[in-house]
């Protein structure tokens, strides 16, 4: 696997930097790769606009700091804005449905959009919108085992809540899955 | 009617399968009427010291009996695990429907002494919390007696605290005192730590 650089971006409360964690996680605990997780946020717990730049590799990473995501995962329509520019122009986009509108697309760039908000309100809880999403990217991006992914949330979100949290992964992941099969049969 | 439909998806997911640390293949789901026998020889087949602390004289078939005439799980959801066809674990959670304690439930474990450590009662029980979850309690309680300790070991792993210790409180099939150990698993806590987590304003790293 060559390096990755991932942007997440959202909103404070959205679970952003959890997110970010759990990939990084995922990756170097579980999966024996290397990463880096950067967070940045505003002042205000809930609300401000915040991301976490991740590298992925195979490999030691020498700088840390992501200048052109090869993927870029959105919650809000500010994130997108502020991030999409940057974006490597062969890269993956993968949003937030509902709270993302995509305007003016660049050809190389593929598009995922899941209704995340949704399936963790179909778990009683929206709080679950970030694991959802983090299902979503690990089976869209395929960089991570799924296992490795599973292992990551049960071992970053509180004792207690790990069920609920592996189901609204599930949830993510299943529709990436189906997602990503029909994309193959149209293409 | 929303609430009804969640549990009513909850239910759907039985039986599941799962394998245990010995690589032993159960099957998880609700106890039903046909359970009967097998869940009477479960409680006998266990070993007098599992026997000791529980709550009632569970090897007489009018207690199972009783259990199945008044079989409701929304009053009390009973889990069992099988193997090869014979039970080797019992959970159960018990909601209060009314009164001043309906926002709490208690849970209730045991597991045949050859299958303990191996991840099967936290299963048992990781479950109940959840279905107790779905149900919108907001704390669950667990009594034990002191000498437990293996008992309390394995509800802290899943969020338990011991909240309190009534002293010369119950006493064991033999008639021996014991103190009565009461954990708790604020569940609605769960949620609030939870909900601290995604605060974007910094993160605690653990593990």
């Amino acid at each position: 696997m060559k390096t990755v650089e991932i942007k997440i971006g959202g909103l404070g409360g959205q679970g952003v930097i959890l997110a970010g964690m759990i990939i990084g996680k995922a990756a170097t605990i579980y999966d024996n790769k290397h990463a880096t997780l950067i967070q940045s946020f505003g002042p205000e717990a809930r609300g401000s606009a915040c991301s976490a730049q991740l590298i992925i590799s195979d490999n030691k990473i020498l700088y840390p700091y992501v200048t052109k995501p090869d993927i870029l995962m959105v919650m809000s329509q500010e994130a997108f804005t502020k991030f999409y520019p940057e974006m490597n122009e062969n890269g993956t986009l993968l949003i937030e449905d509902e709270l993302v509108k995509v305007n003016n697309l660049k050809p190389g760039i593929k598009l995922y959009g899941i209704s995340a908000t949704r399936l963790a309100e179909e778990l009683g809880r929206r709080l679950f919108l970030n694991i959802v999403m983090v299902g979503f990217f690990a089976a869209v991006t395929n960089l991570v085992s799924a296992d490795a992914f599973r292992k990551a949330v049960a071992d970053s979100v509180p004792k207690g809540t790990e069920s609920m949290n592996l189901q609204a992964f599930e949830k993510g992941y299943a529709y990436g899955q189906k997602l990503i099969a029909e994309t193959a049969k149209v293409t | 009617m929303r609430k009804l439909q969640k549990l009513h998806n909850f239910m759907r997911k039985y039986p599941i399968k799962a394998c245990l640390k010995n690589n032993t293949e159960v099957t998880i789901h609700p106890f039903e009427k046909a359970d009967k026998e097998n869940l009477l020889k479960f409680f006998r087949d266990l070993s007098e010291d599992d026997r000791l602390f529980l709550k009632e004289d569970v090897t007489k078939e009018e207690i199972i009996q009783r259990w199945i005439e008044e079989l409701d799980y929304e009053k009390v959801f009973p889990l069992i695990a099988e193997t090869k066809g014979k039970i080797i674990g019992n959970a159960s959670i018990h909601f209060n429907k009314i009164g001043w304690s309906k926002h709490l439930a208690e849970l209730r474990c045991v597991v045949a002494r050859d299958f303990q450590k191996m991840g099967l009662g936290t299963l048992l029980m990781r479950e109940l919390v959840l279905y107790a979850q779905e149900k919108g309690i907001e704390k669950i309680v667990a009594q034990m007696m002191d000498t437990q300790t293996g008992a309390q070991k394995a509800f802290q792993r899943i969020g338990f605290k011991k909240e309190a210790e009534l002293t010369g409180f119950v006493s064991d099939l033999t008639g021996k005192k014991h103190n009565l150990i009461i954990m708790v698993n604020d569940v609605s806590e769960l949620w609030k730590k939870m909900e601290d987590l995604l605060m974007d304003y910094d993160i605690k790293i653990t593990g």
